[in-house]
């Protein structure tokens, strides 16, 4: 957009967004302005194909209509695309992020697309692994997600599966990309068949997408393997080779850029997803698939907080998650807080339990395992009552806490189902070397 | 055999020129590593694939271009504190080099360029593996300027900055090897109009001048590969061929009647060709377009507001183009050597030194530099400093000319600094009229041809002497003693 006055100008003279048009001694395609630089500076593509940005001049002249802005259209419903009847059919449902956008190249400006065809245009070797059904529910940058999305997305998932699909790819921005994946482990019941969470660090605009790779071992992980569970599948090392399939609840965004940002924390990947050659290593155990019926769990308890601990933390923060239904600390190595300190969260927490709200200790290190009693201080945490959960991630802790409440009927019940491992959140020992 | 000194203008020969010129800049144009290119040993190598994208949909044959990608792996090489995530497109682009835009402005005000009033950064889709992301980013910092060229003006259309791609080492078998550390280094493109009226002699000259006009911003880097040259040149019966990546400037006139001929000869379509090492052509793949640009939004675009641009025009250098005329008028360098010093690493420390020569410094950062290089010494080891105390003691008579190679080599290989010593430990030290007296006085005899006694003197006294002073007292004393 230009600054108000260059567009009442614009208006005024019929001169729209690729016309032709002479500024000064400059002549080009008029360009729109996308949201960063100087508003009252137009910007013009010139005939080799830079954009320079130019004082606007009220000389300015139309020579001619040189294209039109075309408003993407959106895509409702199910596109189909089938390449070989032989092939198995599997379901992408798209949700948004930078995988699913596409860029105009005329303008830079990106928006969503995600007709099958163009899928399969830019994932070539999707025809040599399964027929496709393209569904885009929604349209959606993964940090604006709410917890009620995950709902839509299971219900969209299970509504895939029990109308036939081998397997699902739900393509998806990459912030909150394990939220949404540790969320389809908890909600989705009786799981037949594997369900891949995809999302791209590069955008598919340039010709090193991480998009295609990530896509193809997907395709060919839900369509090819047996494991009946929620993982995401990405790049498994900033090389163009192998993606990891790690399992939803174990699986978490740790990096901000990099191809290969998401790690399996204390946890092995379940497979290894070789792109060129097709290859799936499994290295971990997992479920297998089957012919139940997959049913959504959809009962949430959105009242509920993930509140990291800090040095130096006001108790009183945790008053204002007195009228929540259950709380997730983040706290500091095995799972501590301030404890003796004049700055103690002690009292605060003693009353939470007291007032019934559940209060669950994860560890902010991310790797390891939580524990109980190695210390006094700990000691003192557990016997007011907090619910230590072994090696769970803070956001699987956070979500699965969401799950649970509704089901439990007492603190106690909501102790039992968090340290009871449901969906592989906990694991029993950690091995030594996991996820190399 | 066809003989070209027939009028070029009679066979309509046209040119263009696009100079890249490395900057010398502390750190790359979208990221903190250097831009050294020293480290010899990867850290790292990475494997990566590239995809036909869309920008080129229906613009180029998808297929082939699918086919062509398919059948290549690219490999990059990362070197300590030359390469980062952003390198390896792992990281989004920091913000334009500041450093790097100034030069590249002042370098659009040498050319009397036009400057937009915000600069746009493209992505200019490159797919043979060159650029990690699949494209390289530049943007216009000028446009519509000239060089005064005798008492022409040679339209310069356009100047662009844009970051320099990976160099390549090998390709075998579809797998393609590339540095990394030269991918994101700041280049100035310089783009000139079409050159009509000019013979092949005159483009070269042309594009020398718009080098050593880069050059006056102190900011270039020197050296192999610094600047390369892309031409497109077509005569009027022929077709408009453009030809990447002339390294050496000496050899553009002879490319460009090379192609004329070979216009003359074959039935030439545009196309792109690359130099062999003889200066001949080969086919290289098709005209690039338009359509290969679309905008970089991983910054905004940068404002070039009157303030900013007001400063820059303050504190613009002195053209080189003027310095040469007036090297070869007030110094009275030969206009070769007026050429050589200007495109050499020493115009500064050049221009510093006083009571010696022109001509002998001169050589000395030329002649004598570049044949030391050629016997393997690291002249990068001689800093300004060397240099300035070797002509100050030149200056004062303590050192002789015919020493400077000796002492240079020295200074380069050892960790003496001072020039004294290093003339003392050469024995290079000066001789005082009396000692050279006393040896002429030993080693001629009054009989002896001039020819013969300067002959056996300056074999006794190389390097303590200049053979000026030599001539001299041998002349005396032969005059006296006859
Ligand atoms: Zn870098």
């Amino acid at each position: 957009m230009y600054s108000a006055q260059i567009e009442k100008f614009l208006k005024a003279k019929k001169i729209s967004i690729g016309d032709r048009v002479k500024v000064g001694q400059y002549e080009g395609i008029l360009m729109p302005r996308i949201e960063l630089g100087d508003t009252s500076s137009l910007v013009i593509k010139l005939d080799n194909g830079y954009n320079i940005g130019v004082k606007f001049d009220k000389s300015m002249k139309k020579v001619k209509t040189e294209w039109r802005v075309e408003k993407p259209q959106a895509k409702t419903g199910v596109t189909k695309i089938v390449f070989d009847k032989k092939l198995p059919t599997i379901s992408i449902i798209g949700t948004g992020g930078t995988i699913a956008s596409k860029v105009d190249y005329k303008t830079g400006g990106t928006s969503a697309s995600f007709l099958a065809e163009d899928i399969a245009k830019q994932v070539p070797d999707l025809k040599e692994i399964a027929n496709i059904r393209a569904w885009q529910i929604m349209e959606m940058a993964s940090e604006d997600m709410v917890p009620d999305t995950w709902v839509e997305i299971a219900k969209a998932v299970a509504e895939e599966i029990n109308q036939g699909s081998k397997g699902i790819i739900v393509t998806h921005g990459t912030d909150t990309l394990h939220y949404t994946a540790a969320a389809l482990s908890f909600l989705l019941k009786d799981l037949p068949v594997p369900v891949a969470v995809v999302g791209s660090q590069r955008s598919s605009d340039r010709g090193s997408s991480d998009t295609v790779q990530n896509v193809s071992c997907a395709a060919n992980f839900v369509a090819n393997s047996d494991v009946a569970e929620v993982c995401t599948v990405l790049h498994g090392s900033v090389n163009d080779d192998f993606c990891f399939a790690i399992r939803g609840t174990k699986s978490r965004k740790m990096h901000t850029s990099r191809r290969d940002a998401f790690k399996a924390v204390n946890d092995a990947p379940i497979a290894k997803i070789w792109w060129q050659d097709k290859r799936i290593e499994i290295l971990n155990s997992y479920k297998k698939r089957n012919d139940k019926k997959v049913l959504v769990d959809g009962k949430i308890e959105t009242k509920v907080a993930l509140v990291k601990f800090f040095v130096g933390m006001d108790p009183d923060v945790l008053d204002f998650y007195k009228k929540y239904k259950g709380i997730v600390i983040e706290g500091t190595g095995l799972g501590h807080v301030a404890t003796r300190s004049k700055l103690s969260l002690i009292p605060k927490i003693g009353k939470m339990i007291k007032a019934g709200i559940p209060v669950v200790m994860t560890s902010q290190t991310i790797y390891g395992r939580t524990h109980p009693s190695v210390y006094r201080n700990l000691r003192t945490l557990s016997e007011l009552g907090v619910i230590f959960v072994e090696d769970m991630l803070p956001e699987t802790a956070y979500i699965k806490l969401m799950h649970i409440l509704p089901k439990a009927r007492n603190v106690e019940d909501v102790k039992k189902l968090m340290q009871t491992n449901m969906v592989g959140e906990i694991t029993e020992r950690t091995e030594v070397v996991s996820s190399e | 055999m066809f003989h070209l000194s027939e009028d070029y203008s009679k066979l309509g020969l046209k040119a263009g020129l696009e100079l890249h010129v490395q900057l010398d800049t502390g750190k790359k144009l979208f990221c903190n590593c250097s831009t050294k290119m020293k480290e010899k040993q990867p850290i790292e190598i990475v494997e990566r694939k590239l995809h036909p994208v869309a920008s080129e949909l229906g613009t180029v044959d998808q297929a082939a271009q699918f086919e062509f990608l398919k059948g290549r792996t690219f490999y990059y090489q990362a070197f300590k504190g030359e390469s980062c995530l952003v390198d390896l497109d792992e990281e989004p682009i920091h913000p334009l080099n500041s450093e790097a835009l100034t030069v590249a402005l002042q370098v659009s005000l040498l050319f009397n360029c036009k400057i937009p009033s915000e600069i746009q950064v493209m992505r200019k889709t490159v797919i043979d593996g060159s650029n990690t992301s699949g494209f390289q980013r530049t943007a216009v910092v000028g446009l519509n300027g000239y060089l005064e060229f005798r008492g022409k003006n040679v339209p310069i259309s356009q100047i662009s900055l844009e970051e320099d791609a990976c160099a390549i080492i090998g390709e075998e078998d579809g797998r393609v090897m590339y540095k990394l550390n030269r991918l994101g280094v700041p280049l100035v493109e310089v783009s000139t109009g079409l050159l009509v009226g000019y013979t092949p002699e005159e483009i070269q000259e042309i594009a020398y001048m718009i080098g050593i006009t880069c050059r006056s911003t102190g900011k270039m880097k020197h050296g192999i590969g610094s600047i390369r040259q892309d031409m497109n040149v077509s005569i009027t019966k022929g077709a408009r061929v453009e030809i990447k990546g002339v390294q050496e400037l000496g050899i553009m006139a002879k490319i460009v009647e090379g192609e004329v001929k070979r216009q003359m000869i074959e039935k030439a379509k545009e196309e792109t060709r690359t130099v062999l090492p003889d200066g001949n052509t080969k086919y290289m793949r098709p005209l690039p377009g338009a359509s290969r640009m679309y905008p970089e939004t991983d910054i905004p675009p940068v404002p070039v507001n009157t303030k900013y641009l007001a400063e820059i025009k303050k504190s613009l250098p002195e053209p080189l183009t003027k310095k040469l005329q007036r090297f070869e008028k007030e110094l009275k360098l030969s206009q070769q050597l007026a050429k050589e010093i200007l495109r050499s690493d020493y115009v500064e420390v050049f221009e510093k030194v006083k009571g010696v020569e022109p001509s002998i410094v001169a050589s000395t950062f030329t002649n004598v530099v570049k044949d030391l290089e050629r016997s393997g010494v690291e002249i990068s080891n001689i800093t300004d400093e060397n240099f300035m105390d070797l002509f100050n003691n030149l200056a004062e008579r303590k050192i002789a000319k015919e020493a400077i190679p000796d002492i240079l080599r020295m200074l380069a290989e050892n960790n003496t600094k001072k020039i004294s010593e290093v003339a003392k430990k050469l024995g290079f030290t000066t001789l005082t009229h009396a000692e050279l007296d006393k040896i002429i006085r030993e080693t001629v005899k009054p009989d002896m041809p001039f020819n013969k006694a300067i002959g056996i003197v300056m074999s006794k006294v190389r390097g303590k002497a200049d053979a000026q002073t030599v001539i001299k007292a041998v002349k005396k004393f032969l005059a006296t003693s006859a």
